[in-house]
């Protein structure tokens, strides 16, 4: 359980530390400010995990610092249940000439444990960080990776009540990532507190149960992860976005009970998105596997030299299951004049795992590079949501989509004989 | 945080601090006792045997050795324990800024760690001294208590300056300089009676007389110590404290700030 309520922290920045005993005796400022947070306060809860986003310098780092103890606010009150643990930066508090296993015990130490408790635990670190023999060389020997493995371990064996996650953890392969996240999501199941703070919005919309987005120091918007991952979507889209101009995020009730963050500059207006089947009517639901036509009407208010149209697929959770444009797929497309309509049409197969899925639609202007665009002109979310249902026919598979396998068995002779 | 739920990670710094430091090499933290021990017999070498010599009233040939072991070696303690506390935040930066730990538990760690040295130097010494046939006086019992209040005041002093010095970066380069001056200033390597009277005087004035003369008088005297000396440094040592306590009050914000 964490409890931060009305939390400040201003940084005073002196161009030499000898200034700040100078403001003690003379009693003046010889300062200038910088505020890190403002007026921040969240809970959560036994079981809770909460996803901070944010560009940098927002404050998120600071926010830790002040979770876990090693900076002190300058108003408001910090509560933590039990022990805080946690992946703050690569190498916390480790001696770079000491084995990896003197470090167990120096870094279990500072995370409170006592000796008899590290000696029991010691085997089950190593054994999850997957060091080997490397247990017994000097920490400095050590891959990057490795030095976050270790850290991690330590951290989730320590019998922490809270547990702070950092983008440390992106520095861990595939594998270990997996395994962190399930480790993670083990410690959420025993009651644990966790703050997640990442730059990967699949994994903030998977593992959070709210999220709050930090805009230089404030709290900008707090809610369900999807809802404050896509406002801060649309933010990113509104600091790319060169046209003149200025585009806009704007949250509002969707479909859904959900907030949607579409991002627009007002020049462009999606008239209407349908799904057509196979049959040619209009539908909310097709089945798995069912070929639609995904029709959008696009009106603009400008003249738009070089336009392309997007469409991105999301599942319930906000995670796009898939999404891409005009552009990428090296349609060209024609200038559209004010008071045109473009009609766009995407025909496509949905071999989508049954469930609730959502269609957003982007339009931008002059594309460049490998998939961006000079003009962010219009993005709008879950405009539509299409239901798909169970194929009466199909295999039984489970994940994202069904990926139409053929499987073979055959027998062969083993060679050993007996 | 209390003190018992800490004791484990101070043992633990100060295990590693003697152990650590000479951290691959093979004597290891046999080293930590051979630099006192080295120094204590450059000093009996010069003067003792080269020089000749001898306390004012005796004409042991081990008078002066021991007179210049019983304060060297506290001394030794006293400048360590003041001069690495004085520097130890920032050397531990590392840990100051990644981990949270109690700010007190730096300098305690190095009283507790020199402490060992201590206790280690002198079970040698005394061991030294037994085959040279000195005579143990009960008085000895008297030194843990001057020990006390010599690690009291150092401690205290060096968490002041230690938390002084990450403001004023300059102060880390005084405190040796001054530490060089103050060794001399004291009467270790030379007996406080061949001052002049004035400078006696303002002898009394000067702390680490107040534990030095202690040894002084248990060790080569076999006399116990001024008892005005003891409470002097007692006294001294708990204001320096509650300073420091205020201190950490007040800027231990900016000390984690800094950092």
């Amino acid at each position: 359980m964490i409890t931060v309520e009305g939390v400040s922290k201003r940084f005073k920045i002196y161009s030499s530390p000898a200034d700040r005993l100078r403001e003690i005796f003379f009693r003046q400022p010889y300062h200038r400010e910088f505020d890190a947070l403002k007026n921040i306060s969240f809970t959560v809860g036994p079981g809770e995990t909460l996803g901070i986003v944010g560009e940098n310098g927002a404050g998120k780092s600071t926010l830790l610092k002040i979770l876990s103890g090693i900076l002190i606010p300058d108003t408001g009150s910090v509560s933590v249940s039990g022990k805080v643990t946690g992946l703050l930066e690569l190498g916390t508090g480790f001696n770079p000439e000491i084995s990896g296993l003197e470090n167990i015990f120096m870094n279990g130490i500072f995370l409170g444990m006592s000796r008899g408790e590290i000696e029991a635990k010691k085997d089950t670190i190593i054994e999850f960080a997957e060091l080997g023999d490397f247990i017994n060389e000097p920490l400095k020997t050590y891959s990057s990776g490795m030095m976050m493995r270790l850290g991690f371990a330590i951290a989730i064996h320590a019998d922490p009540e809270c547990f702070l996650v950092d983008e440390a953890l992106s520095v861990g392969d595939a594998y270990f990532q997996q395994k962190c996240m399930r480790a993670i999501k083990e410690f959420k199941a025993g009651g644990g507190s966790i703050v997640f703070v990442s730059h990967d919005p699949n994994a903030i919309k998977t593992l959070c149960d709210y999220a709050i987005l930090l805009e230089n120091g404030e709290i900008a918007t707090i809610g369900k992860p999807k809802e404050v991952v896509d406002f801060y979507h649309g933010i990113i889209l509104k600091k790319s976005h060169q046209g003149d101009l200025e585009v806009q995020v704007d949250q509002r009730g969707g479909p859904g009970s959900d907030l949607l963050s579409n991002v627009t500059t007002g020049e462009v207006e999606v008239i209407s998105l349908s799904v057509i089947n196979s049959a040619g009517d209009e539908v909310d639901a097709v089945e798995s596997d069912d070929t639609i036509v995904i029709r959008i009407r696009v009106k603009s208010h400008r003249y738009l030299d070089n336009p392309h149209y997007g469409i991105m697929i999301r599942n319930n959770l906000g995670v796009s299951v898939f999404e891409t444009n005009t552009y990428c797929m090296g349609i060209s497309t024609e200038p559209l004049s004010p008071d045109w309509i473009a009609v766009i049409e995407y025909e496509m197969a949905i071999p989508l795992s049954p469930g609730h899925y959502s269609i957003s639609v982007g339009v931008a202007n002059r594309g460049w590079g490998y998939g961006s665009f000079e003009e962010y002109i219009h993005l709008v979310h879950d405009k539509k949501i299409l239901t798909v249902t169970v194929k009466p026919d199909d295999i039984r598979y489970s994940g994202v989509f069904n990926m139409h396998p053929k499987a073979r068995v055959i027998q062969e002779r083993s060679g050993v004989v007996r | 945080m209390s003190l018992s739920s800490q004791l484990p990670l101070l043992l633990e710094f100060a295990r590693r601090d003697l152990w650590e430091k000479y951290s691959g090499s093979s004597l290891g933290a046999i080293w930590s006792v051979i630099f006192p021990l080295v120094t204590v017999f450059i000093f009996l070498i010069i003067f003792a045997n080269i020089m000749g010599v001898r306390l004012p009233g005796t004409t042991n040939v081990y008078s002066y050795g021991i007179y210049l072991v019983a304060g060297i070696i506290p001394w030794m303690t006293f400048s360590s324990v003041v001069m690495r506390s004085s520097t130890v935040y920032l050397d531990k930066k590392h840990i100051i800024s990644k981990i949270h730990v109690d700010l007190n538990s730096f300098p305690l760690y190095i009283a507790i760690s020199e402490s060992m040295i201590f206790g280690i130097t002198f079970g040698i010494v005394f061991a030294f001294f037994f085959v040279i046939g000195y005579e143990f006086s009960m008085v000895l019992l008297m030194m843990p208590i001057i020990f006390m209040a010599q690690q009291l005041l150092a401690y205290a002093l060096g968490s002041i300056l230690g938390i002084l010095v990450i403001f004023l970066r300059d102060l880390r380069e005084t405190v040796s300089v001054v530490f060089q001056l103050w060794f001399w200033l004291t009467p270790i390597v030379y007996v406080a009676e061949i001052l002049p009277t004035t400078v006696e005087r303002i002898m009394v004035f000067n702390p680490a007389f107040w534990f030095v003369d202690s040894y002084h008088q248990i060790i080569s005297y076999g006399q116990l110590p001024d008892p005005l000396f003891l409470g002097l440094l007692f006294g001294f040592g708990f204001v320096l404290l509650l300073l420091k306590q205020w201190m950490m009050q007040r800027l231990e914000r900016d000390i984690r700030d800094f950092i």
